[in-house]
């Protein structure tokens, strides 16, 4: 996981909390907790710091991944701002992430470890975005959709009817824009 | 400066520190992606100087076979006249060696008993009735093997043409429909010819041996689809304001880089010894040499080969001022 990731998280608990707090989250840990945005670092550090976080806060994980996912989309829109330029609408926003974000993200990074999305729109008003990642990270999918959506001003709802995490080898994610 | 002040003073700092490595970060993701850029362009230049690195080499040393062919062709041109000669004097010499001993047969009956013994055991002495039965076996087999040494040196001598004769102003896509005309009963019931010939500018060449390029190209492209699913030739052409380009396209066998390095190589031939002269290609490169054009090949095993021609279009006007 890239260390704007641990970035962004560290943002989010001081924004929420305090200083304070991160420094506590990051006592508990047996990482170092020093983070990089462009360096690389095992999966299992962010995992244990959320899994940290939820016990301190009392949000349920699953709660917190999303929400983390709303506020992951604004650092990384603040740190990217020419994406976001670049697409006038949310729907062509989110058809951009796997072939120009994405794309972009490799450029820079070797092995970035990417999650897979594939689209369909079966109507104007819906897009479906399949979601493949051997980390299964759905929900924090779920919450940055939600975060550009925000950020777009745009009322939209998604179902998630196949889940990776309930045995599918994908995600779907089925975007409605109100 | 109280305790809540030096806090303060602590976050302003590390505040701006934060905004500072931010930036720094920016950069480094701003230079690599410069580095990156600037790598795939390196890359691609790189492979286009292998690819042009390639064609060079290739390039000279069809040009050094085409010098060495054109000296060798010459050397072996004046021994085969004189031998030419010769076994054409042998053929008119041996009919009056024939008539000699025709006539030595007729008159030995008027010789005495023990003389036409003698000149009987100097016929079966020297085999002479097998010689006359054999000798004009020999003359033709030998006319025949001299043809073909002539035919390999007029070979040779096609692919290091230098000559510009007989060019005249000329469509090549007629030149096209003619040599398709001419393969008709060869390609009908064996592959499906796709033409997509659009008229394209007239050139100044020489049609005769341009026809013979194309004709060398669809022969083999037909060689190439035999026993194939579908076989289909396409032949396709159109032009630049500055160049002429005929493709010709079959969904055969296709081939592998180490033979698409030397097709154009004289005598180098994958069919089976005796099916092919291995002169064809390299005869075709000579003659779009000539044409101040480039010939090249695009294949991939399992799946076709196409030939591009590419011919100038200005040299119209520029042989047609040099010739006047």
């Amino acid at each position: 996981m890239k260390g704007v990731i641990f970035n962004v998280l560290e943002e989010m608990v001081i924004e929420q909390y305090n200083m304070q707090t991160w420094n506590e989250i990051l006592a508990s840990q047996t990482a170092e907790g020093i983070y990089t945005a462009g360096e690389s670092y095992p999966d299992e550090e962010l995992f244990n710091l959320v899994a940290t976080i939820s016990d301190k806060t009392d949000i349920p994980v699953e709660t917190l991944v999303g929400a983390f996912g709303e506020r992951l989309f604004e650092g990384l829109a603040a740190r990217n701002p020419s994406f976001i330029e670049a697409e006038p609408t949310l729907k062509g926003f989110l058809k951009s992430v796997h072939s120009v974000i994405h794309m972009e993200v490799r450029k820079l990074y070797e092995n970035p470890n990417l999650p897979d999305f594939e689209y369909a729109e079966d109507a104007d008003d819906t897009l479906l975005m399949r979601y493949r990642s051997p980390r299964k990270l759905c929900i924090l999918a779920e919450g940055l959709i939600r975060g550009a959506a925000h950020h777009y001003d745009t009322l939209i709802t998604i179902d998630h009817p196949v889940c990776m995490h309930k045995g599918a080898e994908h995600c779907d994610l089925i975007v409605r824009f109100l | 400066m109280d305790t809540q002040d030096q806090e303060n003073a602590y976050k302003i700092a590390y505040e701006r520190e934060k905004r500072a490595r931010l930036k720094a970060e920016d950069l480094l993701e701003t230079k690599a992606r410069e580095i990156f850029l600037q790598n795939d362009q390196l890359r691609e230049n790189y492979d286009l100087l292998k690819k042009q690195q390639s064609i060079i080499l290739q390039n000279d040393k069809l040009a050094t076979i085409g010098t060495l062919a054109a000296g060798m062709a010459h050397e072996i041109n004046n021994p085969l006249a004189f031998v030419k000669s010769n076994i054409e004097s042998l053929g008119r010499y041996h009919e009056s060696y024939s008539r000699l001993v025709s006539f030595i047969k007729e008159v030995s009956t008027h010789l005495p008993e023990a003389e036409q013994n003698n000149l009987k055991a100097l016929f079966d002495e020297e085999d002479i009735d097998f010689i006359q039965e054999d000798l004009p076996d020999l003359m033709v087999d030998t006319i025949e093997g001299l043809t073909r040494v002539r035919d390999i040196v007029m070979n040779l001598r096609s692919f290091a043409r230098t000559q510009s004769s007989d060019r005249c102003a000329a469509h090549v896509v007629d030149g096209l429909h003619s040599t398709l005309k001419l393969l008709n009963s060869e390609l009908k019931n064996a592959v499906s010819v796709k033409l997509n010939l659009a008229q394209v500018h007239e050139i100044y060449c020489n049609p005769n041996a341009l026809n013979q390029v194309f004709l060398n190209l669809i022969i083999n492209a037909k060689h190439a689809t035999e026993g194939r699913e579908n076989p289909t030739i396409e032949i396709t052409s159109r032009d630049t304001p500055s160049e002429v380009i005929i493709e010709v396209t079959d969904n055969g066998c296709g081939m592998p880089p180490e033979v698409q390095k030397e097709i154009f190589s004289p005598f180098y031939t994958t069919k089976p010894v005796g099916s092919g002269t291995g002169m064809g290609l390299a005869i075709a490169y000579g003659i779009i040499k000539d044409h101040e054009g480039e010939i090249s090949v695009k294949s991939t095993e399992g799946q076709g080969t196409t030939f591009t021609i590419t011919l100038p279009i200005h040299a119209t006007k520029e042989i047609e001022q040099t010739d006047n």
